[in-house]
C-alpha cells in the first residue's frame, strides 16, 4: 500500500502557528492532501498531549492512532514533537531543532517526564531545552529503543545542525557518540536530495522530508512528504523503512524545490545581489556595490561542506519528486493573488472531488482528466511542475524565490480565436 | 512591551481591511513612534506602505523595536465585533498572544497568536513619476467600476489637463475622460505624456477598499511602470500602494 507521511507539524500550541490546528481540522485537510500519516507534533507540550489522548483511539498493534471522531478515515497519526536544544560548543552557542518519533502514547509520556528537567514544556508546543543534543538522544532512547530522534530541517540557516549561523560542519560535533542512534535527517523546505548527496559523510543516513506545518491549509500541510510502499501501515514498518534506507519501502520524497526558499543563493537584499555560491566565494562573500558582508545562502552552505561535484547520485537509495501545492499552481496560472481565494478554491475543489486528494491530482492524474475539469492551462501546468519543467528563480536574504511555470507568453490554449490582446502583468521586483 | 488604544475601531478596523487587501500575514514594525507595515501580495504585483504613528492613537505604549506578525483577516473578525466601540490590544511578547480587548457595554478580550515574522525588508520601487494627479477617491471608484463592466485592465493616459481610462474587451469597449478641474479630477500636473495599463482585479479591490479610509487619492504614474496611489487619511500616518502594469508583448 502507498503511504504518504507527513511526520513533522505543529499544534495550535507552537508559537507563530495557526489556532485552527487540532485533531478535527488536521484530519480534514491531511485527508484532502491524499495523506494517510501524519505526525501529531508537540507531543510534549501538556495541553496538546491531553487533546490527544481525548481525540485519538490506538490502533492496537501498530503504534499508531485514529481519530477518534472520525473512526472510517484513513489518516493515522503518529506521535511526534519537534524540541529545540541549546547548549555550548566549543565556546559558541548551538542552537539545533530535533525532530521525535515515539509508538505511543505512553512513551511520550515517559519522554516528556525526562525533558521536564531541562526546561518548561508548557510555554511552546516546541518547547526550549537546555540540554545537549547527545543528552537528548540519550533520554530520549532509554525510554525505548523503539523511538527515533532525526535534526529536524537540517540546513535551514538558523536552529539546524548544518545551519550557517548556529549549526556544525559535521553531525558527529553535534550528536558526539549518540549519532549512532540517528537514523536519518530532515532535509528541510531549504534543501532537497541531490544537495545532501554531495555530501559522503551523509551516505549512511536516510533522507526524509516533512512540511514542518504551522497551519493546516492544503499549501502548508504535505508541502513536503515521504512515500512509503508497504506490506502493512504500523510504526514499526514506517520507522524500519526509515532505518534501512530500502527503496523498494520508502521510494520516494515530496520536495519543493529548494531555490523557492529564502536563503537559496547568497546574497544582499538592500543591493538587490542574488549570487549563486562559486561566484559569490569568488566574491570573497562580499557585495559587489556596497562591499558588506553577503548574507550566506543554503546551496552554498552546501558547497563547503560537500566532497563532491553537482549531480552527483548514490545508488540504491529513495528517490524523489519536486511538486508544488495544487492550490498554488491555480493562483500562479489564473493571477489570484493568493492561493485562499475564493476562485481558487473553486478549481482546486473540483479536482478533489473528481480525483479523490490533492497528491492523486499532483502524480497520478492525466491531462486530458485533468483539462475536462480545470482548463487546458491548469492541466498543462500541473504536468510540468510533474516533470520537473518549472523553473524558479532563486531565493536569497530573506527574498523568497519566485515560481515561473510558463516562460514562453501564456498561450490560453483552446481559447477562442477573436480574442482581445492581453497584456503581460509585471512585478513590483521589476521596478525595485 | 506594545499596548494601544483607539476609542472608536471603525477607522483602525477600515484600514486593517484596506491591507488585507493585499496581505493576508502581516508583520507590523513596533516602535516608540508607531506602527508601520510594508508588504507584497504573494504574487508580488502589488504592495502596501502603511503607517500609523503615535498620535493617530488614544493611547500608545511601546518600548523598543519588535516585529509583530499578525493574521490580519483574524483580525478584523474581532474588530468586527467591536462596532464603533472602544478597542485594546496588547501584546504578550511572552507567550507570543496578542490581546484585544473591546469596551462597550460590556468587555471581553480575545487573545489570537502572532506569527513568525517575516524577514523581509521590503524597498519600494524605484521610479520617476512624470504624472501626478489628485482625484476624488469615490470618484476613482467609480470610473474603474465603469471600466470593468468591459475589461479586465485598464489603460490610463494622461496628456495635457486630462486623464483617460479606456479599456477594450471581447465585445464591449469605454472610454472615460476626466477633466482638470471637474468633479472627480482636483488637479493634475504632466511633466510629459504618459500611460500604463494595469489589472483591475487588483486596482478596483484597492481603490474600493481604501475609499472608506480616505476621500482624496493623489495618483502618480509614468509610461509602462508602476502606478502609486497615496490614500490621504484622517490620521497622523500613511496608506500608500503601488501597483506594477501590465505590458503589452507583441
Amino acid at each position: 500500500m502507498r503511504v504518504i507521511a507527513d511526520l513533522h507539524i505543529h499544534s495550535k500550541y507552537s508559537r507563530a502557528t495557526s489556532r485552527s490546528m487540532d485533531i478535527e481540522n488536521i484530519t480534514r485537510f491531511a485527508q484532502i492532501k491524499g495523506l494517510n500519516l501524519v505526525g501529531t507534533g508537540d507531543f510534549t507540550h501538556p495541553a496538546w498531549f491531553k487533546e490527544l489522548r481525548k481525540n485519538l483511539t490506538e490502533e492496537p498493534g501498530t503504534g499508531l492512532y485514529r481519530p477518534a471522531e472520525k473512526p472510517d478515515s484513513r489518516v493515522r497519526y503518529m506521535i511526534t514533537g519537534e524540541v529545540s536544544t541549546i547548549f555550548n560548543h566549543e565556546s559558541s552557542v548551538k542552537k539545533i531543532h530535533h525532530l521525535i518519533l515515539t509508538p505511543s502514547l505512553e512513551t511520550a509520556n515517559q519522554i516528556s517526564d525526562r525533558l521536564a528537567e531541562y526546561g518548561d514544556l508548557t510555554i511552546d508546543g516546541r518547547p526550549t531545552l537546555n540540554m545537549t543534543a547527545p543528552q537528548l538522544v540519550e533520554e530520549v532512547m532509554e525510554v525505548s529503543s523503539d523511538n527515533v530522534v532525526i535534526p529536524a530541517h537540517a540546513w535551514t540557516p538558523w536552529f539546524s545542525l548544518f545551519g550557517a549561523f548556529s549549526g556544525f560542519d559535521r553531525i558527529e560535533d553535534c550528536y558526539q557518540d549518540m549519532t549512532k542512534c540517528i537514523p536519518a535527517i530532515e532535509t528541510g523546505l531549504s534543501s532537497d536530495p541531490p544537495m545532501n548527496w554531495r555530501l559522503s559523510t551523509l551516505d549512511r543516513f536516510t533522507l526524509v522530508s516533512n512540511s514542518d506545518s504551522h497551519s493546516c491549509w492544503p499549501w502548508r500541510i504535505g508541502r513536503e512528504a515521504n512515500v512509503f510502499d508497504l506490506k502493512e501501515l504500523t510504526y514499526w514498518s514506517v520507522v524500519d523503512a526509515i532505518r534501512a534506507k530500502d527503496p523498494s519501502r520508502f521510494r520516494y520524497t515530496i520536495e519543493t524545490d529548494p531555490a523557492y526558499g529564502k536563503y537559496h543563493w547568497t546574497g544582499h537584499r538592500a543591493c538587490g545581489i542574488s549570487l549563486p555560491p562559486r561566484e559569490a566565494i569568488k566574491l570573497g562573500n562580499t557585495c559587489p556595490v556596497c562591499h558588506k558582508r553577503l548574507t550566506k545562502g543554503v546551496e552554498q552552505r552546501v558547497e563547503e561542506l560537500a566532497d563532491r561535484p553537482v549531480g552527483y547520485r548514490p545508488e540504491n537509495v529513495p528517490g524523489y519528486i519536486h511538486l508544488l501545492p495544487l492550490s498554488e499552481i491555480i493562483s500562479t496560472v489564473i493571477g489570484a493573488s493568493s492561493p485562499n481565494q475564493r476562485r481558487v478554491w473553486n478549481l482546486y475543489d473540483a479536482l478533489i472531488s473528481r480525483f479523490g486528494n490533492e497528491y492523486k491530482v499532483l502524480i497520478d492524474a492525466q491531462f486530458d482528466e485533468l483539462a475536462e475539469v480545470a482548463g487546458v492551462n491548469i492541466a498543462e501546468a500541473i504536468i510540468r511542475v510533474r516533470n520537473g519543467q518549472v523553473k524558479v528563480i532563486p531565493g536569497y536574504d530573506g527574498v523568497y524565490g519566485r515560481i515561473v511555470i510558463f516562460e514562453e507568453p501564456h498561450r490560453e490554449l483552446g481559447a477562442p480565436k477573436f480574442k482581445a490582446k492581453k497584456p503581460k502583468q509585471r512585478t513590483l521586483a521589476d521596478f525595485v | 512591551m506594545f499596548s494601544v488604544r483607539v476609542a472608536d475601531a471603525r477607522a483602525f478596523r477600515d484600514i486593517l481591511s484596506a491591507i488585507s487587501t493585499l496581505v493576508d500575514e502581516g508583520t507590523f514594525y513596533i516602535t516608540e513612534e508607531g506602527i508601520r507595515l510594508r508588504a507584497m501580495d504573494p504574487s508580488r504585483v502589488a504592495m502596501v506602505d502603511f503607517a500609523m504613528n503615535k498620535s493617530a492613537f488614544d493611547e500608545y505604549v511601546s518600548s523598543g523595536e519588535l516585529k509583530m506578525c499578525i493574521d490580519i483577516g483574524e483580525l478584523l473578525k474581532l474588530l468586527r465585533r467591536a462596532g464603533r466601540e472602544s478597542v485594546e490590544l496588547f501584546l504578550d511578547e511572552e507567550t507570543g498572544q496578542l490581546k484585544v480587548t473591546i469596551r462597550g457595554k460590556y468587555t471581553r478580550t480575545f487573545s489570537m497568536p502572532t506569527l513568525e515574522a517575516s524577514e523581509e525588508e521590503v524597498p519600494t520601487p524605484r521610479i520617476t513619476f512624470n504624472v501626478k494627479a489628485t482625484l476624488t477617491t469615490d470618484g476613482l471608484h467609480q470610473a474603474l467600476e465603469d471600466v470593468s463592466l468591459v475589461s479586465e485592465h485598464v489603460r490610463i493616459e494622461a496628456e495635457g489637463d486630462r486623464i483617460v481610462m479606456n479599456a477594450k474587451g471581447e465585445l464591449m469597449g469605454v472610454n472615460i475622460e476626466l477633466d482638470k478641474g471637474s468633479d472627480a479630477l482636483i488637479s493634475l500636473e504632466v511633466k510629459e505624456p504618459s500611460r500604463a495599463t494595469f489589472s483591475l482585479s487588483y486596482l478596483s479591490e484597492i481603490v474600493k477598499a481604501a475609499a472608506s479610509t480616505s476621500d482624496v487619492v493623489t495618483m502618480e504614474f509614468s509610461t509602462d511602470m508602476p502606478i502609486r496611489l497615496d490614500f490621504k487619511q484622517q490620521y497622523d500616518g500613511k496608506l500608500i500602494y503601488y501597483l506594477a502594469p501590465r505590458i503589452e508583448v507583441e
